[in-house]
């Protein structure tokens, strides 16, 4: 179907289910929710009750083109088999705003521009600030994982004056902690030591006074996620390389992250596709390696009793790439093309259509308004629209 | 603190009418660790604390500004600021060798940062023609590429071999952009802005500031004399009562002087921040790492039993970590909490150096 019938007449494409075990996993996933196609269009208000209660958003970012994604479905068999069971969006409109800005968009709705090296915060809040201020999420409620090491931990919240900090998410880069060499740095100290209750009981005092009660800081929440980290440096994260390691790393985190604390929004930000400025057949491995280590979590996800009828997945890239290749045979992005301009949105979940394709434009800054929407609140500040047509 | 022409006039009478005029700028416990945090990015060694006691910022300021280990941290942070880190961070020798050469008078800040641009770390860390420019435009010069996206175009086809006139001036080449870039009187103007906001941690004032900026485009070799002139202001004074967060680098770098008594390695540091860097919150991780270093062999803390005056013990800590004494309602809850039975002489050091104030000094 061209784009500028389906803009005009709201039509869809329903596409069929891969094959019979795709078939009966969507079946048994989605239960009632069958009825997608004879919903199509129907705008899904606020106040509805979803059975969404956790959610997965996936910046499948570093710059990933729709020709290696869903223009050659063999490189993503998961997304693909998501997007059968799911909503597809094929035409998300971007904005070239470099890797950091482009991807912060995402979170806040709000397209402005950052630099590519800026390594502070921006000044909209996010989704994480709004479902934590004015939802009344609690900090180990709101995670991000990331594999793009010091600059990302801005997206934990921004610089506003009535958001910021004090509302934001735990982000956490696995390539930074969980790798080898820190592992070895740590076992150089020596051994973790249990602390007994009357030592902590005597910190927690010493803390106190000396915090005189400026930093608000939940002291069981940090153990908690110090505690966290202990464990998943034995787990084997650290362990990982080859390519697409750090990418890869953020999403087992956020595996486990959702396995343990259960949050109700989980934010993935992927970053090493960007290696296709000089390595083409690097970047497509990549994309590879990346929707593997998805297919695990969605698998997971689905295998856990707790999660799978409650929880929903949304990923898109930032941005990207060129039409044509660089003099290096690989891709940059900056030529104002299409394929760097539009991008696709995967939506699956138990609150979403199934086996819907939207040829319709929409934004990436559409997806913050409409994942803080399916929490009951608002994303104030930010100038995307709620995309309603991807409610069953 | 009063600027150094009246500081004599701060003396006291030390007996038979002789008297004592206190250095400008008297190093005080608080001064002394702010000083070499600002300078060296940690705090000063025992023997270094012991050096500098009572004497003067001045004389701290002739043994320290401008020395090769003064530089290698300034480097650093320029390195930080580009992002050129881990894999990222340069190994070439003409890159290494900055510090020395800087000490030597061999080179200025901007051929310094000139050389780093250069480097082949900065290029694959900003692989293509959009990101690289782009970058040089936004971290050279503070330009929001999007509103000068004419600029950003001549520089992209300047990178790929192509001609153009780029801020003014002909360009054929990658590195003729670079080298425009650099000569551009905004990359002074973000120098200096840069730095002065790190270490004063306010605005600088603006008459103040067009003299600095005026003084680097005219000599760039002068740039040290601004950090002096700043040390040496009312605002450093200010900064002192500003706290703020420390950068993980500096953290770690405090915490192994302050319990080993040593600088880090290069290994230490840098897995260290890496880690620490990798959460919005390192608070957990900071906590995790504090006990690992505090409960370490190398730690050689003194064994409860040994510490016979338990508030003086606590007090002096306090002095040597915060650069302050504790108030009463701190010593009274520090030394009881030591008295209790699991309370061990690291415990007292993990809750001061996990807390906010040992993180924002």
């Amino acid at each position: 179907m061209s784009e500028s019938k389906s803009k005009r007449s709201g039509q869809v494409t329903r596409r069929e289910v891969l094959g019979a075990g795709l078939a009966a996993a969507s079946c048994l996933q989605l239960g009632g929710l069958g009825h997608a196609a004879s919903a199509a269009g129907r705008t899904v208000g606020p106040s509805k009750e979803f059975k969404t209660k956790h959610l997965v958003l996936v910046a499948f970012a570093g710059g990933v083109r729709s020709r290696e994604t869903f223009g050659m479905p063999t490189n993503i068999p998961y997304m693909r088999a998501m997007a059968d069971e799911g909503v597809l969006f094929n035409r998300t409109r971007t904005s070239n705003l470099g890797h950091f800005g482009a991807a912060l968009s995402v979170f806040t709705g709000i397209s402005e521009a950052r630099g590519i090296r800026e390594n502070a915060r921006g000044p909209d809040p996010t989704l994480f600030e709004y479902l934590r201020k004015d939802g009344g999420l609690s900090q180990n409620d709101v995670w991000i994982s990331t594999s793009g090491g010091a600059q990302q931990t801005n997206y934990s919240a921004s610089s506003h004056r009535d958001y910021g900090q004090k509302y934001g998410a735990n982000v956490l880069d696995g390539d930074g902690i969980f790798n080898a060499e820190f592992k070895d740095l740590l076992a150089n100290f020596g051994k973790m030591r249990e602390v007994p209750g009357g030592e902590t009981d005597a910190l927690r005092k010493m803390r106190k006074v000396l915090d005189r009660g400026k930093s608000g800081a939940d002291p069981d929440a940090s153990a908690r996620v110090e505690k966290y980290i202990l464990e998943e440096l034995t787990r084997g994260t650290a362990n990982i390389n080859g390519p697409a390691a750090g990418d890869r790393k953020a999403i087992r985190v956020a595996r486990n992250l959702i396995a343990i604390f259960k949050p109700k929004v989980t934010g993935i930000v992927l970053q090493n596709a960007d290696t296709a400025h000089g390595d083409f057949n690097g970047y497509v491995e990549v994309i590879r390696q990346n929707d593997a280590a998805l297919g695990e979590l969605w698998e997971s996800v689905k295998a856990d009793p707790d999660l799978r009828d409650t929880t929903s997945f949304v990923i898109l890239p930032e941005f990207g790439r060129d039409r044509d290749l660089n003099t290096r045979r690989g891709l940059d992005h900056g030529d104002g093309s299409d394929d760097l301009r539009y991008v696709t949105t995967t939506c699956w979940g138990p609150d979403f259509k199934s086996g819907v394709e939207y040829d319709t434009e929409i934004d990436t800054i559409d997806v913050a308004p409409t994942v803080t929407s399916m929490f009951g609140t608002k994303a104030a500040f930010s100038k995307g629209k709620r995309i309603s047509k991807m409610f069953a | 603190m009063e600027p150094p022409n009246r500081a004599v006039r701060t003396s006291k009478i030390v007996g038979d009418g002789v008297t004592e005029a206190k250095p400008f700028g008297e190093l005080t416990p608080k001064r002394i660790r702010a000083a070499f945090l600002d300078l060296l990015g940690r705090p000063p060694l025992r023997a270094e604390r012991d050096k500098w006691a009572g004497k003067g910022l001045v004389a701290l300021l002739d043994d320290l500004l401008g020395g090769e280990a003064f530089w290698t941290k300034w480097l650093e942070k320029q390195l930080y600021y580009f992002l050129l880190i881990d894999n990222f961070r340069p190994r070439a020798e003409r890159v290494e060798s900055i510090p020395a050469d800087l000490t030597e008078g061999r080179l200025h800040v901007r051929d310094a940062i000139h050389r780093v641009v250069l480097s082949s770390s900065f290029n694959q860390r900003n692989p293509g023609a959009d990101t690289f420019v782009t970058v040089v435009m936004e971290q050279l010069l503070g330009i929001v590429v999007q509103k000068q996206t004419r600029e950003l175009e001549i520089g992209k086809a300047a990178y790929d071999g192509g001609s153009g006139l780029f801020l003014g001036e002909v360009v054929n080449s990658q590195s003729d952009v670079v080298g425009v870039a650099m000569g551009d009187k905004r990359f002074g103007q973000g120098l200096i802005d840069r730095e002065y906001q790190r270490l004063i941690r306010a605005e600088q004032n603006k008459g103040e500031r067009r003299d600095a900026i005026r003084a680097f485009e005219k000599d760039e070799f002068t740039f040290i004399d601004h950090y002096r002139k700043w040390f040496l202001s009312p605002e450093w004074e200010a900064r002192l009562g500003r706290p703020r967060r420390t950068t993980n680098r500096d953290w770690v770098s405090s915490l192994l002087v302050d319990v080993y008594d040593r600088l880090p390695t290069p290994s230490e540091s840098r897995r260290m921040r890496d880690a620490l860097d990798g959460l919005s919150d390192p608070t957990p991780l900071k906590g995790l790492l504090a006990r690992l270093v505090l409960d370490s062999q190398e730690a050689k803390l003194p064994a409860k039993e040994d510490i016979e005056n338990v508030s003086k013990w606590i007090d002096q800590k306090f002095l040597d970590l915060l650069g302050r004494s504790s108030t009463d309602e701190e010593a009274a809850v520090f030394t009881g909490a030591f008295r209790e039975p699991d309370c061990r002489p690291a415990t007292i050091l993990l809750a001061i150096v996990t807390g906010g104030e040992y993180q924002s000094q």
